[in-house]
């Protein structure tokens, strides 16, 4: 009678089930308590074009929050994401400012700005011994000086191919949100099936016995931080192409909101433990929520207390985790 | 990568011999300061006039105020982002009673410093009983006051305040700013508690060796309830005076104080780690930031040149005290 013989696809299912973190089945349950509570809000909210264009929405979420995902998993945290949204958003529209010739070059130049700006900031951390939220709060002070150097007020111009990137869709799919999803998978990969990857959790785990292990700490901060900065910069890229042009505080908000999808996919604050799983979900969860708080007509003002709270109840959760274990 | 695994500070090793570290770490921000003042005043002779000085003072009392409190958060090994929302919204409440009578002055500062405990019991609880990370209690607390302030505003902007208020931010008295006097009052307070009282070597103690606290019987955690309680009536308190010394609210009276109190105690030797520093170490790091910021206005330079400072001088100054001793990988 055993569920084994019977039918193995849903056995592997429950399998899976089982093998989930809670946190993670916590957040998939919020996930369906808001789907309903959604269905109950709004006539509207059900429709495909809603979901299509939460899909859409959640892509700037996603994209830095998974770089961030990275970075707490090695018992770090970067603060320095929002500043150097603001700083690609606005060198993105500076450089290009327009000409078609230039997109390639520009989006592949503040890419690996970003990713220069992450190294070194892994670097100092490292080398300086000193803690991350320092480093990275004074890189992002240096960033939005930057900017704010290069320009006060909204820069530049891009062209109308450039604005498919958040705008075009297969599908109905927006290019953006899959390539997020593209991302997650590529990241996930990465981390669970590669040497490098898995030198990240165990860096976070515990970055003593990882150098008795052979693992170059420094090499893996380094590369941990770089990956965030992409991410950062790519966040920027994006954001251009949706708004169409560059703004200097266009990251403002984001160190934080970024940290919300991590913390409540589980990923712990002190490393080692979580993924970029629990991550994606916790975007979603966050989109699903602002999309529903719009529907019902509640101000902005509600948004941050239910933000608040969400992050108040994803610690408390993943505290009893901590816990039980 | 040859270094020991075993992590000893340098100035256990420097005990013995002539403390040039310890020499270096303790007085280094004050020869910092006087080298940073000289040359300033030499290429700027505005820089040492009365009335510059007494400017740069006023503006940075409020900032002194606050960092008082976030050095006790920091020593018991936290750190709280939600000063600069407890300033704000105490400053919101400073405007919300439409008082012009200063009769109403007790009544606001009654009100604002039971907004401060509420919300640092919050953190404290969260932190010391929950076990929250207090980067994250705080980060909630933040926005869901944010939250509560706008509600309350629904975004307008206010300004009756009482008389009192203009001259507790930005008067004079015998030509020291009140303010300043205010802080020179709170830290001579909070500085002898910390540093003379019995209290304050318990909450060294705690931000130390947290184990060893519990070892010999004390309350850790209301310890560490204690200081979030105190950081966020301090900060309320601050708020008051800021919105005093600016005249009017727009909800976000005190943006930036989060960070620049961190780096400002960060850079006045108070490590984040806990246990280290105290409030006039902190207090000497308010003045050096205040007066690079001052300096960068009076050499004419980019505003924006004052951001890109901060982020080099927190980073630089983390290093110097090895606050790193972190994780020593």
């Amino acid at each position: 009678m055993s569920a084994v013989t019977s039918d193995p696809p849903r056995t592997a299912a429950r399998q899976a089930i089982r093998q989930m973190p809670v946190s993670l089945l916590v957040v998939l349950g919020l996930i369906v308590l808001l789907l309903a509570i959604g269905v109950i809000a709004s006539p509207r909210f059900a429709s495909l074009n809603n979901f299509r264009n939460i899909f859409q929405q959640s892509a700037a979420l996603g994209f830095v929050s998974l770089g961030q995902t990275i970075v707490v998993l090695t018992g770090g945290i970067d603060l320095s994401v929002g500043a150097m949204i603001s700083l690609t958003s606005n060198f993105t529209s500076g450089w290009i400012d327009g000409d078609p010739n230039m997109v390639i070059p520009v989006v592949v130049g503040v890419i690996a700005l970003g990713a220069a700006i992450g190294c070194v900031n892994g670097a100092l951390s490292h080398y300086l011994r000193v803690h991350p939220l320092i480093v990275t709060l004074g890189m992002s002070a240096i960033l939005q000086g930057c900017t704010l150097l290069y320009s006060l007020a909204p820069v530049g111009k891009v062209t109308d191919d450039f604005e498919a990137f958040a705008y075009g869709r297969i599908f109905g799919l927006s290019y953006g949100g899959l390539a997020m999803l593209a991302l997650f998978a590529l990241v996930g990969v990465f981390l669970h099936r590669t040497r490098t990857g898995n030198a990240i959790y165990v860096v976070g785990g515990d970055a003593r016995g990882a150098r008795l292990l052979g693992i170059s700490v420094a090499r893996t901060m380094m590369l941990a931080y770089a990956m965030s900065g992409t991410c950062a910069a790519l966040t920027g890229v994006y954001l251009v192409s949706r708004m169409g042009s560059g703004d200097p505080w266009r990251g403002d908000g984001f160190d934080l909101a970024s940290i919300t999808p991590v913390v409540v996919g589980g990923t712990a604050l002190s490393g080692g433990r979580g993924g970029p799983l629990g991550t994606l979900l916790g975007v979603y969860l966050i989109s699903l929520l602002n999309n529903i708080l719009n529907f019902m007509d509640v101000s902005t003002f509600y948004q941050w207390i239910v933000q608040g709270f969400i992050i108040i109840t994803a610690v408390a959760i993943h505290v009893e985790k901590g816990r039980r274990a | 990568m040859s270094e020991p695994i075993s992590g000893e500070l340098p100035t256990d090793r420097a005990a013995s011999a002539f403390p040039t570290g310890q020499l270096l770490s303790k007085y280094g921000l004050l020869g910092f300061l006087v080298v940073n003042a000289l040359v300033v005043s030499v290429l700027s002779p505005a820089f040492l006039k009365p009335e510059n000085i007494a400017n740069v003072l006023t503006q940075a009392a409020p900032l002194g105020i606050v960092v008082l409190g976030q050095t006790f958060v920091l020593l018991v090994g936290g750190v709280d982002l939600s000063v600069a929302s407890v300033m704000a919204t105490s400053a919101v409440i400073a405007t919300g009673f439409a008082a012009t009578d200063n009769r109403m002055v007790p009544v606001i500062f009654a009100a604002a410093i039971g907004l401060g405990l509420v919300v640092g019991l919050v953190n404290g609880f969260l932190v010391a009983k929950r076990n929250v990370s207090p980067f994250l209690a705080t980060l909630a607390t933040t926005v869901v006051l944010q939250g509560l302030r706008f509600l309350y505003t629904q975004g307008s902007t206010g300004s009756t305040l009482p008389s009192a208020f203009a001259l507790m931010g930005a008067g004079r008295f015998l030509g020291v700013p009140v303010n300043l006097i205010a802080l020179v009052v709170l830290a001579a307070i909070f500085g002898f508690v910390l540093l003379v009282s019995k209290h304050g070597r318990k909450i060294y103690l705690v931000g130390n060796n947290a184990r060893g606290a519990i070892l010999v019987g004390l309350p850790t955690d209301r310890i560490i309830i204690g200081c979030y309680a105190l950081c966020s009536v301090i900060a309320a308190i601050a708020g008051l005076f800021l919105v005093g010394y600016v005249g009017q609210v727009d909800q976000w009276t005190g943006k930036g104080y989060e960070l620049d109190s961190i780096v400002a105690a960060v850079m006045g030797g108070v490590a984040i780690t806990g246990g280290r520093g105290n409030v006039f170490g902190a207090l000497l790091g308010v003045v050096v930031l205040v007066v690079m910021f001052n300096a960068v206005i009076l050499l004419g330079l980019p505003v924006q040149v004052q951001l890109i400072l901060k982020g080099v001088i927190v980073i630089a100054a983390s290093a110097f005290y090895l606050s790193g001793s972190w994780e020593r990988i």
